[in-house]
């Protein structure tokens, strides 16, 4: 569902103005494709990687480390320039793997012959080709740190299996990829493209995209008038994967299936570090892995002491300056401390919770926490069948009854070992004692009694419900 | 004291250590551009944490034994220990939190709202961790620690949860950081309180005389109990017992009792004893004071 440039005139212009733009816009460009703040915490220092490539995606070597200047900012407006670098290694590549997001173009022209020409022979249709890209692709694949994902894009994108080690299984899902119908025909490349930086999600290190695609942009809501289904009336821009992706450090390989590509594909390979590949050339095809991974090795580590500006990311800038002229790339890295940014004002009042605390803490350390003298008392500890129906029973001077009987002074419900009137208390005014006297089991202190004079701390045991004396005296 | 007491006044120590800690971070955090690096920074920070909740927990042993000299070491000692747990917690803290907010920031996806809450909280537990099993590496207690560890690493992540949502949902005059710290030392507090008890050996509540209805939790292997304050359980005001009269050793569940003042008797259950194997429900009779030892 793409305009078909049959006009080999027309297209031959195209190519033409597309070299002479893409001469004069890029000179070198800049990538800060990893930031590693991992030895912050340790040594305050920040390592950069800092890809420099030509218009034609080849590294830049042989660059001094004085035509290198970092900047660090902690709001992306207001950056400072850091005086000297700690470490400068030209071809300093770590030997950490690299994400490939493969993203294949599933839109209706896809099903067309390279040429543009409508086919029913699977053989000979875009389709075909493009998988057979992505075959070689994961066959040419041979580190294996790498991992690698799949997405097929046409009006919607579809992310069909995140980045794994799994080869295997990208193949198997490149297989499931079939002919759209006609809602889902139409091509949304800037969309695909700026979302698929989000699948990145907590994969660290370097980041591909290698879009194989046969052509243009073609938004759903700008050709069929209707509101997309996801995106609304939103029509994305080409600078928008291009901003996404500088910021995720992120570099797009385009492969290119037909005669024409989008105008803005090379800007968007080239920009964000990578380059366009033809399709036809097999051979080329082959190497776009060898040449992402000669790329990473062409890579200049840089590293420098962090400031200690608070701030929750810290954007860095590398400036690179050759020949007078100036390039440079910015990414953030996260910085943020445990205990978060700081207050705006300090108040002197803050001293009054730190004094107030202590002073708390001095009248807690006062309280006093001993018995005063009181009544003689029964108190139920715990009950192993039924409850009490007092838990603190003062003792009169005459005699207090325990047993299971609601007239009972203390009463045990739900129990039928407890008799009705089970043991008596009985105070002794001439002695000033109390006695214990059972009249079914009773245990004081864990043996077994008929009858005790009390002493206080006694422990009595009524069917299991533990009670204790206490005389009251301090 | 009850359970019930020494719970709240816990919880008081907690709330109190947070609001003490509070200050100094707010100081050490606005001063962050003046500190030559990271470490130097979060070693302050961490520091001063868990300086002031050491110091705070560390005067609870005192306080429920009524000794003010052992409030005065214990505040020391916690002080000290909880300075070495901040630092150490609040480094691992802030690697973590690098290590997490870096790999939550590739994603664009709710970073400040899921990413950045879990990190900051992840960070905030090793902090908590430290900070919590400080106060039993200041008992030498193994069941402390490991109470003070678990306590520490709910409260540093409901605390640095807490401080990262009051800030994203509560107005900005709200100090979030006050919020956090004194979760965190609420909950190490509700975690000594509660758990406690349930990972102690027992418990011996006293039944008689001044000190009736205190109850004194066993959470330490070798438990000492007479008159000097230096016993784990002071029965000052009771008589006819020695300054060091009876040792409670628990091992492999089972705890054995030792009269170490034969001039004094002991009574378990009304009988005398030098040595005896405890079981839950007996009850010891130490000069006047009477006991009993349970577990619920």
């Amino acid at each position: 569902m793409k305009p078909r440039f049959n006009s080999a005139l027309t297209a031959a212009l195209a190519a033409a103005l597309l070299l002479i733009g893409s001469t004069t816009l890029f000179g070198y460009n800049v990538r800060l494709s990893q930031i590693d703040p991992s030895r912050l915490l340790l040594t305050q220092n920040v390592r950069l990687y800092v890809s420099v490539t030509d218009d034609r995606g080849e590294p830049v070597e042989g660059l001094g480390a004085e035509s290198f200047t970092i900047f660090e900012s902690p709001d992306g407006q207001d950056f400072r320039r850091i005086e000297g670098l700690s470490e400068f290694k030209p071809r300093g590549a770590s030997a950490e793997g690299i994400t490939f997001l493969l993203l294949i173009d599933n839109s209706g022209s896809m099903y067309d012959t390279p040429a543009g020409q409508p086919t029913e022979d699977t053989g000979r249709m875009r389709i075909t080709h493009a998988k057979n890209a992505v075959r070689t692709f994961l066959g040419s694949m041979t580190q294996p740190k790498d991992t690698v994902g799949l997405v097929s894009y046409n009006t919607s994108y579809t992310l069909l299996a995140p980045p794994s080690g799994d080869k295997a299984q990208v193949a198997g899902f490149l297989e499931g990829i079939e002919r759209p119908d006609s809602e889902q025909a139409y091509t949304e490349l800037y969309a695909a493209l700026t979302l698929a930086v989000e699948d990145f999600t907590g994969f660290g290190g370097r980041k591909a995209v290698v879009i194989l695609s046969d052509g243009e942009n073609y938004p759903y809501f700008e050709h069929s008038g209707k509101t997309h289904p996801e995106f609304g009336e939103k029509i994305y821009r080409y600078t928008e994967p291009i901003r996404a992706c500088q910021e995720a450090g992120i570099s797009v390989y385009a492969v290119n299936f037909a005669a024409q590509r989008d105008p803005n594909l090379e800007a968007i390979a080239v920009e964000t570090g990578g380059t366009v590949f033809d399709a036809r050339n097999q051979e080329e095809l082959a190497r776009v892995y060898q040449r992402i991974h000669q790329q990473v090795a062409g890579e200049y580590l840089i590293g420098y002491r962090a400031t200690m500006t608070p701030a929750e990311r810290k954007y860095v800038r590398v400036q690179v300056r050759e020949n007078g002229q100036s390039q440079q790339a910015t990414r953030f890295y996260f910085s943020s401390t445990v205990f978060g940014l700081p207050l705006e004002r300090l108040s002197a009042l803050l001293v009054i919770p730190f004094v107030l605390a202590f002073v708390l803490l001095w009248l807690i350390s006062l309280l006093k926490f001993e018995k005063k003298r009181g009544p003689a008392t029964l108190e139920v500890l715990k009950t192993r069948v039924g409850r009490a129906q007092t838990r603190v029973m003062p003792l009169g001077t005459a005699k207090t009854v325990i047993g299971g009987s609601r007239n009972a002074d203390l009463t045990i419900v739900g129990n039928p070992s407890v008799k009705e009137q089970h043991a008596t208390v009985i105070y002794d005014s001439k002695k000033k004692a109390y006695t214990v006297v059972g009249s079914g089991d009773l245990t004081v202190n864990n043996r077994p009694v008929k009858t005790k004079v009390l002493e206080p701390g006694d422990v009595i045991d009524v069917g299991g419900a533990t009670i204790v004396f206490d005389d009251g005296e301090v | 004291m009850s359970t019930g007491l020494r719970r709240v006044i816990l919880l008081c120590l907690g709330i109190l250590g947070g609001v003490a800690a509070w200050p100094l971070t707010e100081l050490i955090v606005r001063a962050q551009g003046r500190f030559p690096s990271y470490l130097l920074f979060v070693a302050a920070l961490g520091g001063a944490v868990g300086l002031l909740m050491g110091a705070f927990f560390g005067s609870a042993a005192g306080i429920f034994a009524r000794v003010g000299s052992r409030i005065l070491a214990g505040m020391i000692v916690g002080a000290i220990v909880g300075l070495i747990g901040g630092v150490i917690g609040l480094l691992i803290g802030q690697a973590v939190l690098f290590l997490l907010g870096g790999l939550f920031l590739d994603s664009y996806r709710s970073f400040q709202t899921v990413g950045l809450p879990i990190a900051r909280a992840v960070g905030w537990a090793f902090l908590g961790i430290f900070v919590g099993a400080a106060e039993g590496f200041r008992a030498a207690s193994g069941k402390k620690i490991g109470i003070g560890l678990i306590g520490g690493l709910i409260g540093g992540l409901i605390g640095g949860a807490a401080l990262e949502y009051s800030r994203l949902y509560l107005p900005p005059s709200l100090p979030s950081r006050l919020i956090g710290l004194v979760v965190l030392g609420l909950a190490i507090a509700l975690f000594y309180g509660i758990i406690e008890r349930s990972m102690a050996f027992g418990t011996l509540r006293v039944l008689n005389g001044r000190l009736k209805g205190k109850e004194f939790i066993l959470n330490e292997g070798r438990i000492r109990i007479g008159r000097a304050r230096r016993n784990q359980i002071t029965l000052e005001p009771y008589d006819n017992l020695a300054d060091r009269q009876v040792q409670i050793r628990f091992r492999r569940g089972e705890a054995l009792l030792t009269n170490l003042e034969p001039k004094f008797p002991v009574l378990v259950n009304d009988q005398p004893v030098k040595e005896h194997r405890l079981k839950y429900d007996d009850v010891l009779k130490v000069g006047s004071a009477k006991l009993f030892y349970s577990y619920d």
